[in-house]
């Protein structure tokens, strides 16, 4: 990622899930060392009964969601987060990683 | 065969669409390996794996044949497996035993109905697969249409790793996306020359779009290579690969390759994929034990898998048999342990002892003794007394019995004889050898009639088995018309008791049976229970009742096919202390199924066809038509350029001879291919006609 103005580095991670957890969100830090952005696993989707859930992020860490019946349109699993905005949807870790960069680039 | 380290084995298949051009790429990939020094063609009947005379005449392959070459000093044992789905089970037993494939399609039609069928039958193995789109030489052959059918069709992940340079008449090589450059063919010796050059500026835009992503979608897998990615903006060849590999091995994405394998072009880039990219027996995880049957396998995601190990006791799974003038070939894949010949397994699916005599390494219809297989390995063996096909052999210390395989049902019958009274005994022998070689063949005598009938997946697969029981076992028989095979079952439960009495004068007969018969859901097979207590009937006489309903199961009570889907629970009965026996028990239980059966409301079963016509739009309305007259139920219409893809739901009886009216109807121009669905009862009117046939 020539030219990237973040640097990424692992945020939270699966807890429980063995020798090999997974990296929940990737977080973007600026040249000062501000987290700045972040890339957050989408978990689910959601089984309640019959339907299934997506969850949406509320804030600008993903802590609150909401959750929505079906696949967002995109059917992406990472959520694009700049401060606290979510900028994009993608599925893959990369692909949310551009987004925000591409977010940034624009300001 | 011992001595390769296993992460120098790939044990692969070919797999595709009848016509994708599967034994072409195989006859490439010896050729470019060195095994072979000339290129034999399918046109020309000169093959290397379709060795049968009916392959070569036909063009088409009928059996799995297995090659074994090297590349990149990786040996890689092949399968090329049939297109038709007349020969289905060949492509199921391969994907069962194999531990990659190459997937291809065809760069004009993109994903074909087969290729569908194949794909899940991959993905019920977990199979981890490479998709080669072939044939973009070909007027109208176009990467991206064909590309977009792999999303449409499959709903995966597709991730090309190359970009085609040059279209149709004008393909000229690949860009590769991993390493960034163009791979041009030269023309001459047979596509052995091509040289690397820089990407075509007019590519370059395209290519650096593609890269991006690729090493997005590869390097998301492993989370080591995203830092890497993320410290240096890029990683290196080496990381690409590996992630690649992950994705492939864990079905997160399906790497793409393109060329045209007729035209010499693409094919060793296909091998270097299968090389850095398909999983080695030590990639995968171990095949699975056996659950008992009726188990859900869902319940148990921890069952006990074996490893590839040489040193682990010894385990291994026999999916194909072959006979030849030297006798019984077993084909074994060999999953953990070493064998050497003359060894002594169990086979745990039988519960006897099998000794190895010789083993041999195959290449198509030759062979290579060999002294020692181990883990990884396929081979045939020969000697084995009672192994048929998915039985496993395990060493005594560790008696294990391995996954077992599915095979689909039989649909079409015919009724065969020979044409000499002399020849019935050498007409059974061979079609008894036939049927044990393929378990989607089955052979039943009418008892009625006392006429041999053979069932099988289609008309194409019982004529090659007709011709084979000529060529190869000398016997001219006459056949019977196709005929569907049709199934019987019942629709409620019912209790019948029966009492089979012949006492007088002499030894008598006395057995009396109380049996429930109550029906089971589609593919439910025949389930016998034995709820009898306090010894009313006595032990030793339960396996007779058990034959008798068995027996007379074959011959159903509305029109004489076999009764299938039912459960009958033997609850009490009567016995004489001398003039009971185990075949007055037989008797009784036949007598039972009879007056029970007619009384829990019967019915008859007649195969759905899964049909999709391929037909110009001008007759896409004749076409609907007439399939709606044959009984048939349209479940969609798609277009795909300027054709319209039909496919509906028929049954088999209406499908006879319609290729000649397809043919007829749109003069020439629409196309069609059928598979089995399901089974359904047919309409009473139908019902009442095949019984008024029957009677």
């Amino acid at each position: 990622m020539s030219g990237s103005r973040l640097h990424w580095k692992r945020g939270r991670q699966e807890e429980g899930a063995g020798v090999s957890p997974r990296t929940l969100e990737w977080v973007g830090y600026n040249n000062a060392g501000e987290p700045i952005a972040r890339v957050v696993r989408v978990q689910g989707p959601l089984s309640l009964g019959w339907r299934s859930f997506r969850a949406m992020a509320r804030d600008e860490t993903a802590s609150v969601v909401e959750l929505r019946p079906g696949c967002p349109p995109d059917g992406a699993g990472w959520l694009a987060c700049v401060g606290p905005r979510v900028v994009g949807r993608a599925g893959q870790p990369l692909q949310a990683v551009r987004a925000v960069e591409a977010t940034l680039d624009d300001e | 065969m011992s001595g390769t380290p296993l992460d120098k084995i790939r044990n692969i298949g070919i797999t595709a669409h009848i016509d994708a051009g599967k034994t072409t790429t195989t006859e490439r990939i010896l050729y470019y390996t060195g095994v072979s020094h000339k290129i034999g063609e399918v046109h020309d009947g000169n093959t290397t794996t379709d060795y049968m005379d009916q392959e070569r005449e036909r063009g088409i392959t009928i059996t799995s044949a297995a090659v074994t070459c090297e590349w990149q000093g990786t040996r890689i044992n092949i399968i090329d497996t049939p297109g038709h789905i007349d020969f289905n089970i060949e492509v199921n037993r391969s994907l069962r035993v194999l531990d990659g494939a190459i997937f291809i399609i065809e760069g004009v039609a993109g994903v074909q109905p087969q290729s569908e069928t194949n794909w899940r039958l991959a993905d019920r193995y977990n199979v981890p697969r490479i998709i080669f789109i072939n044939k973009l030489d070909r007027t109208g052959g176009n990467f991206f249409r064909a590309f977009d059918t792999l999303k449409e069709k499959l709903d995966i992940v597709a991730l090309p790793l190359q970009l085609p340079i040059g279209e149709e008449e004008k393909f000229r090589g690949v860009v590769d996306l991993v390493e960034m450059k163009a791979i041009i063919w030269e023309g001459g010796e047979l596509g052995a020359k091509y040289h690397d050059e820089p990407i075509p500026a007019e590519l370059a835009e395209q290519a650096a779009e593609y890269r991006q992503t690729l090493l997005d979608t590869a390097v998301s897998v492993d989370e080591k290579a995203m830092e890497e990615y993320f410290e240096k903006g890029d990683v290196s060849v080496a990381t690409l690969k590996a992630c690649i590999k992950k994705g492939t091995i864990s079905g997160e994405f399906r790497p793409v390759l393109c060329g045209t394998a007729f035209k010499n072009k693409g094919v060793q880039p296909l091998l270097d994929a299968v090389v850095d990219y398909l999983p080695s027996p030590i990639d995968v995880p171990g095949i699975a034990v056996a659950l008992d049957e009726g188990v859900d396998e869902t319940l148990h995601p921890d069952r006990r898998r074996i490893p590839a190990n040489p040193k682990a006791p010894f385990a291994g799974l026999a999916f194909k048999i072959i006979n030849d003038k030297y006798g019984t070939l077993t084909f074994v894949r060999v999953y953990a342990g070493t064998l050497k010949s003359g060894d002594t397994v169990m086979n745990t699916t039988k519960g006897h002892r099998e000794r190895i005599g010789r083993m041999f390494q195959m290449h198509a219809d030759k062979r290579a003794e060999i002294k020692e297989v181990e883990a990884g390995d396929i081979a045939a063996f020969v000697g084995l007394k009672d192994t048929g096909t998915g039985d496993t052999l395990a060493s005594s210390d560790d008696p294990v019995v391995l996954e077992r395989m599915a095979f689909p049902v039989p649909v079409i019958d015919i009724s065969v004889e020979p044409r000499t009274k002399e020849a019935v005994e050498k007409m059974t022998l061979g079609l008894q050898k036939l049927a044990g070689e393929d378990p989607s063949l089955r052979l039943r005598t009418d008892q009625e009639t006392g006429q041999t009938i053979l069932s099988g997946m289609g008309e194409l697969h019982l004529e090659i088995i007709i011709d084979r029981l000529r060529r190869e076992y000398g016997v001219d028989c006459n056949i019977g018309a196709p005929q569907v095979a049709y199934r019987e079952t019942i629709s409620k439960a019912h209790t019948e008791t029966y009492t089979h009495k012949k006492q007088t004068g002499g030894s008598g007969q006395y057995a009396e049976v109380k049996i429930n018969f109550e029906p089971m859901e589609r593919n439910g097979g025949v389930v016998f229970e034995n709820k009898v207590v306090g010894g009313s009937i006595p032990k030793e006489y339960i396996p007779a009742v058990e034959k008798g309903i068995r027996v007379q199961a074959d011959t159903g009570v509305l029109a004489g096919f076999p009764t299938v889907d039912f459960k009958y629970t033997l609850l009490d009965g009567k016995y004489h202390d001398v003039d009971s026996s185990a075949l007055a028990f037989e008797i009784a239980a036949k007598a039972c199924f009879r007056d029970g059966m007619k009384k829990a409301s019967p019915i008859i079963l007649e195969p759905i066809m899964d049909v999709e016509v391929t037909t110009p739009q001008d007759h896409v309305g004749d076409v609907v038509g007439d399939l709606n007259r044959r009984r048939g139920q349209i479940q969609n219409q798609e277009s795909s350029g300027s054709t319209i893809i039909v496919r509906a739901l028929v049954p088999l009886k209406e499908m006879f001879g319609y290729i000649s009216h397809l043919r007829s109807m749109t003069k020439g121009r629409a196309s069609f291919t059928m598979q089995f669905h399901h089974y359904d009862p047919v309409p009473r009117n139908i019902a009442d006609e095949i019984m008024a046939k029957s009677a």
